[in-house]
């Protein structure tokens, strides 16, 4: 039994820092601009397809993949911003960038339902038949590689937004974009490396899921439901909440899924949220944002 | 006009391809309408659309089927479970901003798909629910029985119902109810001051466009005959909200052309199969950046055009 429960907290884990990569590329993007981009989704699928099929083509080198995966997200995140969001910023209106994302995530998902098809893309890595046992757990060369990844992917990221000037600028603009901008910070700027950074750890995220997930057209939007979730929980803007949150979710998909039914997983998690929503508006790590008159 | 349009046009398209075509649009009107009330009056994002139209469309039908309640009476508590639901999830959300709402109804709308999925002892899951029947006829006194399962007639039912629901709404956004409503969607802060209760409002506008969805399921599972989850996937409220878009939101007439328009396009491009939803997503975006006001503003721009150019041109000498 206890076994059980080690088994799937390691598995749970492993999907939910994958859903905090997700999550916080979210969260950055809400935390500067105070706005959701719905393609994020598209992008972590994007990301995996990338992932899929530079992995096959070099035959088995999955770490080119992981960085084609990267640089695929990264380039779709600036021009996502180029195209919808700096457009819209004059527009003052907070939900037709959201609208619009929409229509670009209906647009890519079927673009690549044309060209991919709906059948399911097994996608094996050279490390996710490697098994190796510990004191009665099993776990893949690809989990384990999953949880490094994340781990130093976020680590990288909670340095670069503490200690270097970019970093700054990034918390400083999604404090107080205006006093930023006073204080010689190029808003516009900081936005699109925040669109960068947030897209390419989608497509990051996308080429460590591909492998675990039932990689379809569709994939990407499995994930986006409960990085929604993971970010309110959170708390919108907020990073340790979101690391946080994410694991959490990480976790009772698993249990749900060992415990109670697979079918179950999707309605603990709203139910999770609709209570966060209830009791604690503000995510589980309450972070106070005054309201703008 | 309408009342007359609604009245010809099952009588000019007599094949049972295009009256069920025509059904699918006052249906999806009814869908686009219910949205607009909420999103364009009030400003709020409901992606829960779909869920709204799968509890109306099994609602109704499991009231009929497993309870053998009659159809209308079925319908309204359809409706009404559709509403309250819509009520309940607002509740929730009201106090947050508008992408809460906005993800706390996608939320919604994957639950939903999930129970209808995996409930099997009530819904049959997957299997669907089979050989649905179509509204009992409607025997008026000193008439023949008008009977709905012939296409003509359940497109009377549903489109008549469709251009009521127009018509409440109408009245209901010129009222001051529709003037709080807008005051809401500009700026909440400030509506708040003025005394505006800006929560109660909102949850009142969120039960309104839901209960218009569950009644458009209503019609739908007695128009199809059968009903499977994957109907009332989130999928449908994103084809919801194009038409919104598309048509122009904030505007009642609007989401009625874009719903028509979105329902009948693919249809005639037949050739573009699958296709049809990259149409959509493209369209919402290129509306959203280019003309935010939908086909409602395009033809208001064309019609302005037209009088400055009559305007501009010097009257003729009248002879």
């Amino acid at each position: 039994m206890l076994t059980v429960i080690l088994q799937q907290g390691i598995n749970g884990i492993v999907v939910g820092s994958l859903y905090v990569l997700v999550a916080l590329g979210l969260t950055l993007i809400y935390g500067v601009l105070v706005q959701i981009n719905f393609a994020h989704a598209d992008f972590v699928t994007l990301g995996a397809f990338a992932a899929y099929f530079i992995t096959h083509l070099l035959s088995g080198n999955y770490f080119a993949g992981i960085a084609v995966a990267l640089v695929v997200g990264g380039v779709l995140g600036w021009l996502l911003n180029a195209t919808i969001f700096a457009p819209l910023r004059e527009r003052g209106n907070e939900l037709l960038p959201l609208i619009a994302t929409i229509g670009v995530s209906i647009m890519l998902q079927n673009a690549m339902l044309v060209l991919l098809g709906p059948i399911p893309y097994a996608f094996d890595t050279p490390y996710s038949n490697h098994v190796i046992r510990f004191a009665g757990l099993f776990f893949t060369v690809q989990s384990m590689l999953i949880i490094v990844m994340s781990t130093i992917t976020i680590g990288i990221l909670y340095a670069f937004m503490k200690f270097t000037f970019l970093g700054k600028a990034l918390r400083a603009v999604s404090q107080d974009r205006e006093t930023a901008g006073l204080m010689g910070i190029n808003p516009n700027y900081v936005i699109m490396l925040t669109f960068v950074i947030a897209s390419a750890l989608a497509g990051m995220s996308g080429a460590l899921l591909g492998p675990v997930l039932v990689l379809t057209p569709f994939a990407g939007t499995s994930v986006i439901v409960k990085a929604f979730a993971i970010v309110i929980i959170g708390g919108f803007g907020n990073v340790e909440g979101t690391i946080i949150a994410g694991l959490i979710v990480g976790l009772i998909e698993s249990y749900t899924t060992q415990f109670l039914d697979p079918g179950l997983i999707d309605i603990v998690v709203f139910a999770l949220l609709l209570l966060t929503l209830a009791l604690r508006p503000t995510g589980l790590i309450a972070e106070r944002r005054e309201e703008n008159v | 006009m309408a009342a007359i349009a609604i009245g010809l046009l099952p009588m000019i398209f007599t094949d049972s391809y295009w009256q069920t075509n025509l059904i699918v649009c006052a249906i999806n009107v009814l869908l686009a309408i219910g949205l607009d009330f909420v999103l364009g009056y009030a400003g709020q994002l409901n992606l829960g659309q779909s869920a709204f139209y799968g509890i109306g469309a099994y609602a109704s039908t499991l009231l009929i089927t497993q309870l053998g309640v009659p159809f209308w009476v079925a319908f309204v508590c359809g409706v009404l479970l559709a509403g309250v639901a819509g009520m309940l999830l607002s509740i929730f959300a009201v106090r947050l901003r508008g992408h809460y709402l906005a993800i706390a109804s996608l939320g919604f709308a994957v639950i939903t798909y999930q129970v209808l999925l995996n409930w099997i002892s009530l819904t049959q899951g997957p299997l669907g629910i089979y050989a649905i029947a179509p509204p009992p006829p409607l025997a008026i006194p000193g008439m023949p029985a008008i009977a709905f399962s012939n296409l003509g007639n359940l497109f009377y039912l549903t489109a008549g119902f469709a251009l009521l629901t127009y018509m409440l709404l109408d009245q209901l956004v010129r009222s001051p109810v529709g003037e709080t409503l807008t005051a809401i969607r500009e700026d909440e802060v400030s509506a708040a001051s003025l005394g505006i209760n800006c929560p109660k409002w909102k949850v009142f506008a969120f039960g309104i466009s839901s209960a218009v969805a569950g009644a458009a399921g209503c019609f739908y599972a007695s128009f199809v005959g059968t009903l499977v989850p994957d109907a009332f996937f989130i999928t449908e409220s994103f084809s919801i909200l194009a038409m919104v878009i598309v048509g122009g939101m904030g505007t009642l007439i609007g989401p009625v052309l874009g719903a028509i328009l979105l329902t009948v396009l693919p249809e005639l491009l037949r050739g573009i199969g699958d296709l049809r939803l990259i149409v959509y997503g493209v369209s919402v975006t290129l509306v959203v950046l280019f003309m935010p006001g939908g086909m409602v503003q395009a033809a208001r721009l064309v019609a302005e055009r037209l009088r400055r150019r009559v305007a501009a041109t010097p009257a003729k000498a009248k002879p």
